[in-house]
């Protein structure tokens, strides 16, 4: 496939919807070649990004993310926004391939005209998700969408990833998971700026209430934060259709406050430190493996620690040893 | 002696000695196998094996029921023979009705289209696809006159497949009574009006289960207090079966889904008799020749045995009648002669089983509608089982047989473990509402799939004995265009001629009573006799109940793990990465259903088979429109898109998409259709830019390397 770059990014700056989605599966692409005309293609945009609010949803499969969406969505294009959706499904390990099935969830929301939905696959390195969503984030920024969700599972790391990319972090939580508050919830927690319980409705309304006053306590021992706004902790009915302009009002009264006091501008320039680390990782790694020998080399100690003959710190320092640099050493 | 031949057989090793002999170096219990309701069958039963089995040696028409509800079954009468049966308009359905009923047909069977099920007019803009396809569209009640037109409703018992707008339609079919001079307690027949396996398997709901229950309920209770002689409801287990259910499953979902209507009309304040004796139920008949006939026997003990705690005192309460029809998903594509064949034992099955009327399909319905030649031979089927056989001479002939005795009493323990756990559960509607049922069926679907892809289930001609000689023959087609041309006029004309006062009032009076109690469908027959529309009462009732959203699920790695013909699966998964690695990403395919086919077995399978392979794949929601399924296959930058087509909306939606994609400059987008498509569409599929058409019976793995071809000669070109 031939891509011209040039075409390319003025069809996506142009607004056209397939430019912006040719432009994601450049993003996506693991061809080396497909990398270097991405960073083109980013290097390009950067200076038309950031013009968004990035919001990133997630929670335990089954808690409702996609009927949340779908609902949250409408109000921002009610009131005129242009709203992207990047959603992130895991990839079988076994075959690579994927279902990808979310839209099937938002469906007024993916036949809006001002909408755009794009599923992807997680792929299979947690690490390269990170780094695609953030590039994803920044192309629909620059295709004009000034409001950006960020769909993921909850499970295993991408919390972290996702919280590292936002500006506003929303955990949503079944009503009855109140009680397991103790263990890892707390960690998520942690990078929550806003807790939402859904599913309040019929039966489980009273369970969600008590939801909400287990969070609230919760939240009360954690230490403050003077960066972040004090987490609050809301609830839902997508089924009754209530609860959720009172977390719409709530979130746009957060998100201007966070602009106006700075902290918006601070957390963000934080976070381009940390994609720029996370870059220059990347970068220097996919630098250093284009070297066949040492591949050779790197994957050989690989099987070496993955049988356990070779501890992971020396197998490291052995590898920077056969580069020619002292490591560990004064 | 008269018995000196008795050896005893409960002791087998003498004939084990004999069978060892035969087997040579095969073990003895390779001769037990196992069906996919995951019981054993052996190959010997003895008078050892009616142990312990409770309801062996009852009497027919005396509980349980096993043996058939009535004493005398077909050797007085024989069952009904009623064929489904609708298309295009109902001028033309009523002609082959009435040519049918001339022929020696015992009873109508209504098949609409699914415009009509799915609650809108023919000139609804969702629909333009699906007019007049898979069934008669009716609009109103002077279709429904026109549709029985000399056809006397006090002698003809009519059964209306409906399930989604089942207030309209049921409506309508009254008024047109009415308007016969046939009053509605003359009226006698079957409305389907299941709503709750329409959850799982059809899709053909409007409303959400909730409203959708009380719908049930009303009409339950109408038909109780107007029509005695009318079934309020036909509990299926067919489109379980047909989406790939067991038959255990079969049979616990549906006798489970019947106790959901049982306590609904209780609900409504109805007592047990007023309303049980109307009940009857619908099951698939497929290709298990014992089992079918073991399911039919076990359904009606186990409905008794479920019935009785409702403490009825009529005993047609709980004695389980039912309709059957053959399978549609054993029938072939190819050489689809052999369905006459498959038909003939599937039908032979169902009246061993003990059913009180059938369906036997045409054998050109894996790929349209009948014509009415193969209409002919399908009915003569059953004629000539009935006419020149003596299977009608005895009642339950299958009963008291050693292994048939223990099967029935196997398979209704194996629902009843079923039934357990749906009630653990909270019943039904709250085991639908999980989606639990849905994916235990798509998963035995995908199981199914896999063991014919791979010949370990046989196939006759096409998995094995596959023929090189092409069948001609010809294949009934509605110019779908045509039929929603006139619709529109006909709808045109009502809307002009009624009185728009009444209408208004009879709409308004039909929200009101959905708001708070009243009968929707008494208050619907009113709102047909002011000539509403049935895309107009169903839109009343939705401004109150809303719609109803499928959340799509989906199951994965099934396929993979029962598909044993390693090589054409490695080989397509080999060929998927090769084109990842080119492609820097996995192929992505979308795979949509258009227009108003809710029939998405087909897509679930080929979804989980395609991701098992190393596709990505994105599935649309049910009930796209052309111009949806485009947005989001360019949104999601798709190498495919996958048209998933079983109810003839082809010809008119795909050659739409393809345009569609063209005006947006996505023609490397490649098309591919897979579904019930017959033989001479393919030609114009391919003209109007289709790169690939999948017929019944190809095997995943196939139309996986098939369509990355596809893609690629798209990608060159």
């Amino acid at each position: 496939m031939t891509i011209d770059i040039k075409a390319l990014e003025s069809s996506l700056l142009a607004g056209k919807r397939r430019g912006l989605a040719k432009a994601l599966t450049l993003v996506e692409s693991r061809r080396p070649e497909h990398r270097a005309l991405a960073i083109r293609l980013l290097t390009s945009l950067y200076p038309k990004s950031g013009q968004s609010h990035r919001i990133g949803i997630t929670g335990s499969p089954g808690v409702g993310k996609s009927t949340f969406i779908e609902a949250f969505g409408k109000f921002f294009l009610e009131q005129g926004h242009r709203l992207a959706v990047l959603a992130i499904d895991p990839s079988s390990p076994k075959s690579h391939g994927s279902i990808l099935g979310d839209k099937t969830r938002m469906d007024e929301l993916a036949v809006h005209p001002h909408c755009f939905i794009r599923p992807s696959p997680s792929g299979l390195s947690l690490g390269g998700v990170a780094r695609r969503t953030r590039e994803c984030i920044l192309l629909c920024e620059a295709a004009g969408y000034d409001k950006i969700l960020i769909e993921t599972v909850g499970v295993g790391q991408s919390e972290t990833l996702v919280s590292d990319m936002v500006d506003e972090f929303m955990f949503l939580q079944l009503p009855n998971a109140g009680d397991q508050l103790q263990g890892i919830k707390k960690g998520i927690l942690e990078l929550a700026d806003m807790v939402v319980v859904t599913k309040a409705d019929g039966v489980f309304e009273q369970a969600a209430r008590q939801a909400v006053v287990d969070h609230e306590l919760a939240l009360h021992f954690m230490q403050d934060d003077e960066d972040r706004l004090p987490v609050r902790v809301m609830m839902c009915s997508a089924l009754e259709k209530k609860g959720l302009l009172e977390i719409y009002d709530l979130l746009q009264s957060k998100l201007m406050e966070l602009t106006q006091s700075g902290r918006l501008e601070k957390r963000r320039s934080q976070q381009r430190e940390q994609w720029f680390v996370s870059e220059l990782n990347d970068q220097m790694m996919d630098l250093l493996l284009q070297d066949r020998s040492l591949k050779k080399n790197v994957e050989k100690l690989t099987t070496q620690v993955i049988q356990g003959t070779l501890s992971p710190t020396e197998a490291a320092q052995q590898v920077i040893a056969s580069l020619g640099w002292n490591a560990g050493k004064e | 002696m008269s018995n000196s031949y008795r050896t005893g057989s409960k002791d087998l090793s003498s004939w084990e000695n004999l069978a060892r002999k035969d087997l040579g170096a095969v073990p003895i219990d390779k001769l037990t196998r196992s069906t996919p309701e995951g019981l054993p069958i052996k190959a010997l039963y003895t008078a050892a094996d009616l142990e312990h089995i409770e309801s062996l040696d009852s009497l027919p028409g005396l509980p349980p029921y096993t043996r058939g509800p009535r004493a005398t079954m077909y050797t007085v009468k024989p069952w009904t023979i009623r064929q489904y049966a609708g298309f295009s308009t109902a001028e033309e359905s009523n002609r082959f009705y009435r040519q049918n009923l001339a022929a020696g047909q015992m009873g109508l069977s209504i098949a609409f289209d699914l415009a009509t099920h799915r609650g809108y007019d023919s000139d609804h803009p969702r629909v333009t696809g699906d007019v007049g396809k898979a069934g008669v569209a009716i609009d109103s009640v002077e279709d429904m006159k026109i549709l029985f037109d000399q056809i006397p409703l006090e002698k003809m018992s009519v059964s209306m497949t409906m399930n989604g707008a089942v207030i309209p339609i049921l409506a309508a079919f009254i008024v047109a009574g009415e308007e016969q001079g046939v009053k509605p307690e003359l009226l006698s027949g079957t409305i389907q009006n299941d709503v709750l396996k329409e959850y799982m398997v059809r899709n053909t709901y409007i409303y959400p289960p909730e409203p959708s229950m009380r719908i049930v309920g009303d009409i339950i209770e109408y038909t109780a207090h107007h029509m005695p002689r009318f079934n309020s409801i036909s509990i299926s287990g067919y489109h379980m079966q047909e989406a790939g259910a067991n038959s255990a499953i079969e049979l616990a979902f549906t006798l489970g889904d019947g106790i959901e209507y049982v306590r609904a009309a209780l609900a409504k304040g109805l007592k047990v008799d007023e309303f049980a004796p109307r009940l009857s139920f619908f099951f698939a008949i497929g290709m298990n020749f014992y089992m079918e006939i073991a399911k039919l026997r076990a359904a009606r003990t186990l409905w008794y045995k479920l019935m009785k705690p409702f403490e009825p005192k009529d005993a047609r309460s709980s004695m389980l009648r039912t309709h059957c029809q053959t399978s549609g998903y054993s029938l072939t594509e190819q050489d689809p002669y052999n369905n006459i064949i498959r038909t003939t034992i599937e039908a032979m099955a169902g009246v061993f089983g003990g059913t009180q009327s059938l369906h036997t399909n045409s054998f050109d319905e894996a790929v349209s509608l009948p014509s009415n030649f193969s209409a002919r031979l399908a009915r003569n089927t059953q004629l000539i089982i009935q006419e020149e056989t003596d299977i009608c001479h005895v009642v339950d002939p299958f009963g008291g047989s050693y292994f048939m005795e223990k099967l029935t009493d196997q398979l209704m323990n194996e629902a009843e473990r079923i039934l357990q756990e749906v009630e653990a559960a909270g019943g039904m509607v709250k085991a639908i509402q999980q989606g639990l049922p849905k994916l235990k069926i798509e998963e035995a679907a995908a199981r199914k799939q896999a063991r014919v892809d791979s010949g370990q289930d046989v196939i006759v001609g096409v998995n094995k004995f596959r023929t090189q000689e092409e069948s001609h023959f010809e294949v009934r087609d509605v110019d779908n265009t045509l039929v929603r041309e006139q619709q529109i006029a006909r709808l045109n004309d009502i809307r002009q001629k009624r009185d728009k006062a009444q209408l208004q009032q009879s709409l308004e009076a039909l929200e009101a009573g959905a708001r708070s109690n009243g009968n929707l469908l008494s208050l619907a027959v009113d709102c047909m006799r002011a000539r509403a529309t049935v895309g107009e009462v169903s839109d009343a009732l939705r401004r109150v109940f809303g719609e109803h959203r499928a959340p799509i699920q989906s199951v994965s790695a099934v396929y993979a793990s029962e598909y044993k013909l390693k090589t054409d699966f490695d080989d397509a998964k080999q060929a998927v990465a090769a084109y990842a690695l080119e492609e820097g990403r996995q192929p992505r395919i979308l795979i949509a259903k258009l227009g108003q086919d809710g029939h998405d077995r087909g897509a679930k399978v080929i979804a989980t088979g395609f991701a098992d392979l190393g596709f990505d794949v994105d599935i649309g929601p049910l009930f796209q429109t052309p111009e949806e399924a485009v947005k989001q296959a360019i949104e999601n930058d798709v190498h495919a898109i996958g048209v998933s087509s079983q109810a003839a909306g082809h010809k008119t939606l795909v050659p739409r998409l393809i345009e569609l994609l063209k005006l947006e400059g996505a023609s490397d987008v490649a098309v591919v259709v897979g579904g019930i498509i017959p033989q001479q569409d393919y030609e114009f599929l391919f003209h109007s830019g289709a790169a690939a058409v999948f017929g019944p019976g190809t095997p995943v793995p196939k139309a996986a390397v098939e369509t990355l071809e596809a893609i690629k000669r798209k990608r060159k070109g």
